[in-house]
């Protein structure tokens, strides 16, 4: 009777926060087919002229590209960055490697807010003036902690003796390197490389003190607009990354299943 | 087996560091001759397996296998098969794709690769898991997929690094006999790398004694234990009774020795004067005075029942013990405290150097 009693608490405490966690996302999605300038429930027919309107915002493709820019190339270089220092870490004889590690990941746990104004200023001192450098820079700091972290695990787990298995096999250094290491640790990649793309696609707190008035990242246009006019044509775009954040995922799923890149398997 | 030597190692050293892991190695090996590397940790016997794998290139000497001199040859040009203690199978590989790995990537066709797979999966008894993942065998079949996959390739020899040690006492003890039989099917050389006498003694056609980087000892398991060449020899393979004492004379390959329990003779060349220790197996040990042989007498410390034997330890008095091994079928066995006297053939009684330690 007891366990029956818990069980049912647990299911709904579950089923609770998960309806508290997404329903947001719903609202904004029903919001953005909204057919008039105010979102009002229940929605008296459906439009998507939202959508027509999210490309005609003042300054959004500047700030998109901006923001795609500075995404994929600081996932980029973190991804080639943590990869090597991870194995410097995980693998070398390095003195004080843990706390190299430690300090990698740092500015994770560092608030966004001190590390933007801690940027602005140390910047501004060495005379780093260049706004996309700055924010690439920047966004290095944020991102390169996600990859440095999850690459660690997982070469923590890679038997190096993998790699000599597959030389004594007829595989070059290399060819065993891209055979079994490569595949053995892409969930990895994958999951550090979404990490980190996300992280710096929506990043507020660090951009803010970097940016100037032409050149703005696409979360800090769109609180402008927020502030400005606040009509469905933001939710119709939060939607569209919404889409688009769950094609990434499905296609992470598709190539190496997203049980191994949670870790649960194996 | 032919007479040809298969490989042959000559003058191998290695070192890390100051220290000399391997010290002019000298080692031949008939083709499809089954040979164990046995050796406490540390006395170099990994590290000569892998400079033959190529995977650490030894400093000094060279590697010959199958007539071609290997010795700077990488592991990827050399044709050797390696079973890994940890087994390194592949995880993202299946069983068959694990199998087919180094068929793979010596781009041999696909219709050769699927009958080598299917071989060797049904010669390890794996046949029907080929499209099993890694992560869903028990530890003996992943052990079996790793030996299906360094035997698929054919290589000239098939190494193995502690194969058999993460696998438990009866499994493995079961794997020793199949494994033999195996590689005799195959007539393939092999070299085992190994800690534990059992799995020496039973798998190999010779037995290399290791320590501190050099072979002690090359023989057949029976001779290796019959036949001690040294003291670490000795101590290594099997049980045996150990009285320390002095040399007063001797002739034609007899020493006459000063013991605690009294004069002992021994096999052996040694000056008068000369420290040594005189040894022999327990089974060699009978109760009584016998004629013309050593004997001693002592207290029945303890006497262990082990099934088809029984282990007897006497205390002889002044630090020095005897081991004795009876079987099941002695009439009576002494009890502990008896006082008893036991005697050993002179010629199964060894004198080693005493070392220094």
């Amino acid at each position: 009777m007891m366990t029956r009693t818990a069980i049912i608490i647990c299911w709904t405490l579950a089923i609770g926060l998960a309806l508290f966690l997404l329903l947001p996302l719903v609202v904004i999605a029903a919001a953005s087919f909204s057919p008039t300038p105010v979102f009002d429930l229940p929605l008296s027919g459906a439009s998507t002229r939202w959508y027509g309107r999210i490309g005609r915002l003042d300054g959004f493709w500047p700030s998109l590209s901006l923001s795609l820019q500075i995404a994929v190339l600081s996932t980029a270089l973190s991804l080639v960055a943590g990869t090597l220092a991870a194995i410097a870490i995980a693998r070398g004889r390095l003195p004080g490697a843990t706390a190299l590690g430690t300090l990698l990941v740092s500015p994770l746990m560092m608030p966004g807010l001190v590390l933007g104004i801690a940027l602005l200023q140390y910047f501004r001192m060495i005379g780093f003036t260049a706004t996309w450098s700055a924010l690439l820079v920047a966004h290095l700091v944020v991102t390169l902690p996600y990859v440095a972290r999850t690459m660690i695990a997982g070469l923590s787990r890679f038997d190096f003796t993998l790699i000599e298995a597959a030389r004594t096999l007829g595989c070059t250094y290399a060819g065993s390197v891209l055979r079994v290491m490569v595949p053995a640790l892409a969930p990895s990649f994958l999951i550090s490389g979404l990490f980190s793309l996300l992280a710096s696609f929506d990043n507020y707190p660090v951009s803010i003190f970097l940016t100037d008035v032409r050149s703005k990242t696409l979360p800090i246009r769109m609180l402008q607009y927020i502030e400005e006019a606040p009509d469905p044509t933001l939710a119709a775009l939060s939607t569209l990354i919404l889409a688009g954040t769950l094609v990434l995922l499905l296609i992470s799923d598709r190539l190496v299943g997203l049980h191994r890149m949670a870790g649960t398997a194996d | 087996m032919s007479a040809a030597p298969h490989l042959v190692i000559s003058g191998v050293s290695k070192r890390f560091g100051a220290a000399t892991v391997l010290d002019r190695v000298d080692l031949t090996i008939r083709r499809g001759e089954l040979v164990t590397l046995l050796g406490p940790s540390g006395c170099g016997k990994t590290t000569l397996l892998r400079a033959i794998a190529g995977l650490a290139p030894p400093d000094g000497g060279t590697i010959a296998l199958a007539g071609r001199d290997v010795t700077h040859v990488p592991p990827h040009r050399r044709n050797v098969g390696v079973v890994f203690q940890s087994y390194a199978l592949f995880p993202h590989l299946t069983v068959a794709g694990n199998v087919a790995f180094g068929l793979k990537v010596r781009g041999a066709p696909k219709a050769e690769i699927d009958r080598a797979v299917e071989r060797a999966l049904s010669l390890v008894k794996l046949g029907h898991l080929g499209s099993r993942r890694i992560s869903a065998l028990s530890g003996g079949q992943q052990q079996r997929v790793a030996l299906a996959r360094a035997i698929a390739v054919e290589p000239d020899v098939l190494l193995f690094d502690e194969a058999l040690s993460a696998l438990d006492r009866k499994l493995r003890e079961e794997m020793q006999v199949e494994l033999r039989r195996l590689l005799q099917e195959v007539k393939a050389t092999a070299i085992f790398v190994t800690h534990d006498q059992d799995e020496a003694l039973t798998m190999s056609d010779r037995v290399a004694v290791m320590n501190k980087g050099r072979i002690e000892q090359l023989a057949e398991p029976r001779e290796l234990y019959a036949r001690p060449a040294s003291l670490f020899a000795l101590n290594f393979v099997g049980l045996s009774t150990r009285i320390a004492g002095q040399v007063v004379g001797g002739s034609n390959g007899t020493v006459e020795v000063v013991t605690p329990v009294g004069r002992l003779s021994a096999r052996g060349a040694f000056q008068p004067g000369a420290s040594v220790i005189v040894a022999t197996r327990p089974e060699q040990l009978r109760l009584g005075t016998g004629d013309g042989a050593n004997s001693a007498a002592g207290r029945v410390r303890s006497v262990v029942f082990q099934g088809s034997r029984t282990l007897v330890d006497v205390d002889a008095g002044a630090g020095a013990s005897l081991l004795a091994e009876l079987s099941g079928r002695e009439a009576e066995l002494p009890r502990v405290h008896d006082e008893v006297r036991f005697a050993w053939p002179v010629a199964e009684t060894f004198a080693f150097a005493a070392e220094a330690s």
